[in-house]
């Protein structure tokens, strides 16, 4: 993990893809996507069900690392319509009382008032004012003196030029002046490439480390 | 029936399949109409199928039948689909694809009740790519439905005609009521080569050729039609660009065409070969196939056509018709291939054409197929899995794999809870069928999407389709820019999703667009022929104009280092400013070179630490080091041994990467992934994925899933030629190493070094490895 300063708080970069504000107590992941692999199933498309069981075991070792108080979901919590994994989910924070488990609501979120409700979340419209962070899921255009923008829903990633012609595709932290995305915590997401400008921050995550990549 | 194009070979099946007709039914009425489906032709070109159909309708009306004559491909319409099923034709002309389509409508059974004959033309085509499984297993059906059915293959020379009768026969083939029948007609074939003229100056590496420019255009001044063949679409479109350049009363004479130029635009210009319009194309394998216009009377090809078969399949297309002389001029881009050159006309004359190795063990052909039975009448697990063990390519399914497959379409691998039951093939009434409608419809839809690189679709403000550029290159063009494309030069205006907007642009120069997609490695053929032409060069002999030409060249070779006779195996060790060079020269074309540097750089590696980048071309490769190589521990410790093989090139070859390259075709052909079809149905945009997500679910999550376990089996056959490979280290361990010190680059290295294209292997870890890249910069 790594430690950053981001409009004058401490933040910790997490491998697993998350971020952790220890002011605050608060663990910010975004773009679960959680229930993906049973949506494919449903539709005929084969994913491994494992999947679902390394999305929670991944979120319990984060649990158990940083010992929040709240967890904020950055949207895309959920990938579809109901379907089981829902129930599974809702039984993973049962025993998980003393963390609030937060939504700030993405474009996937669809589920019913009565669902979220069975896993006891706290739903928050976007932007989700947490000085000095405006948290939200879509990147938002207007700014406010003093804030800066933490989002998801972009699944970013940068590529890493090698000889010849080789590259990589790797998840990554990317904050530029005003605006900084989270990279997609799910298992079975997608990336998309996110433009660099001079002056952005970026940080990949591969394996167990995050690292600052310099350009 | 083996046959070359342009010798009548469709009237000469046409007809006595009319003729049996007449024959075998009763005298009484041959002018009976709706006779039902007797024939199904199988072209794998669109193009072609009118022709045929054309054909077809004279030969059967001169006879005095009434037949009717229909075609179904992507191009049919609804309407007339229908009509064929309710009224159907005598004669089918259709695709591959669209044959599976049939198989996946309701009541094909019916539909092909009185089926006597499939005739699969362009045999020598399909074989050898997936498309010919897909055949393999439509015909196995066929066979179950139709007994006494009968199969004629229409096919090129290829290297291996008897494994070509048998991959098509299936279990007919045991049987041995077979024939090939051979044309008598022997095509001639000549090949001029345009020499330089002054060997010293001509470039030593490089595939462009625009140095022998000046000599093509008198070349195409004398010719009513020529055909320039480039192997590049890069190639092509700078080809284009110069040849206008040099002389710009050209235009509006000539044309480009190659796979990313738009449908229409390539239509346009097929159409104006076949009337005569236009003076000179400059193509690539994209004119290969397709509408078999008049013949042209020049053939030009640029650069090695690095095989046999295509080189005599492109000058075929010179002098057409049966009996007439074929000419084709060859032009060299870099001296050395001066002496491919002299390899083909030996090749060509030996008639030592290159085998067309069938796929076998698809999996993903064979899941498509499967879901394809279960959309329409559905299949019974025990009758199919006897007839699909009938085909070559399936004759080893064990009881395993097809439990895995039946598996992977219906539950879809290990399920946690029985409420997240998968929904895709259910089991009803002893027979495996889809029920679920519009999972039926998803199906069809998917069948014969193939998964495209990140293209961007090139189009005027208006809408005119342009064709395909590649993502990165467009990421390098600034809007107001100017680029050429498709011969046109271009302005980027905007960009809208993945379609690049554009106007035509009075700039003389731009950027010229590449494409991803690799130059083809020199057949196994043409480069044993090479290595004996390479032996005559170390004898001091010049048997033929090419070769004395690079006298010169061979000469500076041999007196800086070796020119190698076919006993012994060039390597060479120098230094320079930019390291260490390893060159070592097997001549046995790129993809087998990727597999020895890649396994002999990692076998150094493990005696001690170091990296390498490497680069390859058609005669060798080169391991570079900023460190002294170990040449003489490695020669000491075989390292071009057998033993071990594929464990030790698993280990060295990025196969991971490779293999999901390889996947992305599998993920598309097994319906894991496609490219949806409109809808506003959150359901249904909600299953967007790709290729890779998959790859590394099946990689992380279920390591012997088939398709998983068979990206990698094609990684070793087809990008890394596995036999190929073992049989070039057998080769090598029976030859004398001469390990030549030279002061400096000779000759045969030059090309190697001078190439940009490096991979960097070592042995790494990932992390060392990112350390070590530098973040691509998109604005």
């Amino acid at each position: 993990m790594l430690e950053i300063e981001l409009q004058s708080e401490q933040l910790i970069l997490d491998p697993e893809k998350a971020i952790y504000w220890p002011r605050r107590k608060v663990l910010l992941l975004a773009d679960l996507h959680l229930g993906k692999a049973e949506h494919f199933r449903r539709e005929g498309l084969p994913v491994p069900m494992a999947i679902r069981t390394r999305n929670l075991e991944r979120i319990a070792g984060l649990l158990k690392k940083y010992n929040p108080e709240r967890v904020l979901f950055l949207g895309d919590l959920f990938h579809s319509l109901h379907n089981h994994s829902w129930t599974v989910f809702c039984d993973f924070l049962k025993p998980r009382k003393n963390i609030s488990f937060e939504l700030v609501i993405g474009n996937h979120d669809v589920l019913t008032d009565a669902d979220y409700q069975q896993a006891g979340l706290i739903l928050h419209e976007e932007p989700y004012l947490q000085f000095p962070f405006i948290l939200s899921h879509h990147p938002q255009e207007e700014m406010l003196e003093g804030y800066y923008n933490l989002y998801g829903h972009i699944h970013p990633c940068v590529y890493l030029a090698g000889s010849g012609k080789q590259y990589m595709r790797l998840p990554c932290f990317h904050f530029g002046a005003y605006h900084g995305v989270l990279p997609a915590f799910g298992e079975f997401t997608g990336m998309a490439k996110m433009e660099t400008l001079d002056g952005d921050r970026v940080y990949i995550a591969v394996e167990d480390i995050v690292k600052e990549v310099s350009f | 029936m083996n046959a070359p194009t342009g010798s009548g070979k469709t009237y000469s099946l046409m007809i006595p399949i009319l003729l049996e007709f007449l024959q075998q039914t009763s005298v009484d009425d041959p002018e009976a109409k709706n006779n039902g489906l007797q024939v199904i032709w199988i072209t794998p070109i669109r193009a072609l199928a009118k022709e045929i159909k054309n054909a077809g309708t004279r030969a059967a009306k001169a006879l005095g039948l009434n037949w009717e004559f229909g075609i179904r491909s992507g191009d049919t319409k609804a309407s007339a689909r229908t009509k064929q099923k309710k009224k159907p034709p005598e004669v089918l002309i259709t695709t591959p694809e669209s044959l599976h389509l049939l198989l996946a409508s309701a009541e094909y059974s019916k539909f092909f009740k009185n089926l006597k004959t499939v005739v699969i033309d362009e045999w020598h085509e399909l074989i050898g790519t997936k498309r010919g499984v897909q055949i393999e297993l439509a015909l196995s059906r066929l066979r179950g439905k139709c007994p006494s059915l009968k199969t004629w293959g229409i096919s090129a020379t290829i290297g291996n005609m008897e494994e070509a009768v048998e991959v098509l026969l299936g279990p007919d083939y045991k049987k041995g009521n077979w024939e090939i029948i051979r044309s008598k007609l022997k095509k001639k074939i000549v090949i001029e080569t345009v020499l330089p003229d002054e060997i010293e100056r001509f470039p030593w590496s490089g595939h462009l050729g625009i140095t022998l420019l000046p000599k093509v255009l008198p070349l195409i001044y004398q010719s009513k039609t020529t055909l320039i063949f480039t192997n590049t679409r890069a190639q092509c479109e700078i080809w284009y660009q110069r040849l206008l350049e040099a002389d710009g009363d050209l235009a509006g004479q000539i044309a480009m065409h190659h796979g990313s130029i738009s449908r229409e635009l390539r239509n346009w210009v097929e159409e104006s070969l076949h009337t005569e319009q236009l003076k000179a194309v400059v193509c690539t394998s994209s004119l290969d196939l397709g509408v078999d216009f008049r013949p042209v009377e020049t053939i030009v090809q640029i650069g090695s056509p690095k095989g046999v078969a295509r080189f005599m399949q492109r000058a075929g297309r010179s002098g057409h018709q049966p009996g007439a002389t074929s000419r084709i001029h060859f032009v060299p881009t870099n001296s050395l291939e001066l002496i491919e050159a002299s390899a083909l006309r030996t090749a060509i004359k030996n008639q030592d054409l290159e085998a067309r190795y069938p796929y076998i063990r698809s999996f993903d052909v064979l899941a498509q197929y499967l879901v394809t039975l279960a959309t329409s009448e559905g299949f019974e697990p025990v009758s199919t899995l006897a007839e699909i063990r009938t085909t070559y390519a399936f004759n080893s399914v064990t009881d395993e794999e097809w439990n895995w497959l039946i598996n992977f379409i219906t539950t879809g691998g290990p399920s946690m809870d029985a409420y997240e039951d998968m929904r895709r093939v259910g089991f009803h009434t002893g027979l495996y069928r889809i029920m679920n409608k519009h999972m039926a419809t998803r199906q069809r839809l998917s069948m014969g999407t193939i998964v495209g690189n990140s293209s961007m679709k090139v189009k005027y403000l208006r809408g005119g389709k342009i064709g395909q550029v590649e993502e990165w290159f467009i990421s390098q063009v600034k809007p107001g820019e100017t680029f050429w494309f498709a011969g046109r030069s271009l302005e980027l205006l905007h960009i809208r999703g993945m379609d690049v907007i554009v106007k035509k642009s009075k700039k003389k120069r731009g950027k010229i667009p590449s494409w991803q997609g690799g130059r083809l490695p020199l057949s196994s053929q043409l480069s044993e022929e090479l290595r004996k032409k390479v032996a005559l060069l170390s004898r001091g002999k010049y048997p033929d104009a090419e070769l004395k030409k690079l006298k010169p060249l061979t000469d500076l070779q041999a007196h800086r280092s070796l020119v190698p006779n076919e006993n012994e195996l060039l390597i060479e060790y120098f230094k320079s400013r930019e390291g260490f060079h390893l060159l070592v020269y097997p001549f046995e074309g790129r993809a087998v070179h990727q597999g020895i540097s890649t396994l002999m750089a990692w076998r150094i590696s493990q005696l001690q630490p170091i990296s390498f980048t490497i680069a390859m071309n058609d005669y060798g490769f080169e391991l570079l080091s900023d460190t002294e190589i170990p040449i003489d521990t490695a020669l000491k410790n075989d390292v071009f041994s057998t033993v071990n093989l594929t464990q030790d090139i698993q280990s060295s070859v990025n196969s991971v990467e490779m293999a999901m390259r390889q996947f992305r075709e599998i993920a598309a052909i097994s319906g894991l992934v496609f490219k949806g079809y409109p809808t506003k149905q959150k359901r249904i945009k909600h299953l967007q994925s790709s290729a890779e997500l998959f790859f590394k679910a099946f990689a992380e999550y279920e390591p012997d899933n088939l398709l998983l376990l068979q990206a990698y089996e094609e990684v070793m056959s087809f990008q890394l030629e596995e036999v190929r490979l073992r049989t070039a280290l057998r080769r090598i361990e029976r030859q004398e190493i001469k390990l030549m010190r030279p002061p400096k680059a000779t000759p045969f290295s030059f090309p190697i070094i001078v190439d940009r294209l490096r991979e960097r292997l070592s042995s790494e870890k990932l992390q060392d490895r990112i350390d070590k890249m530098r973040l691509q910069l998109v604005r």
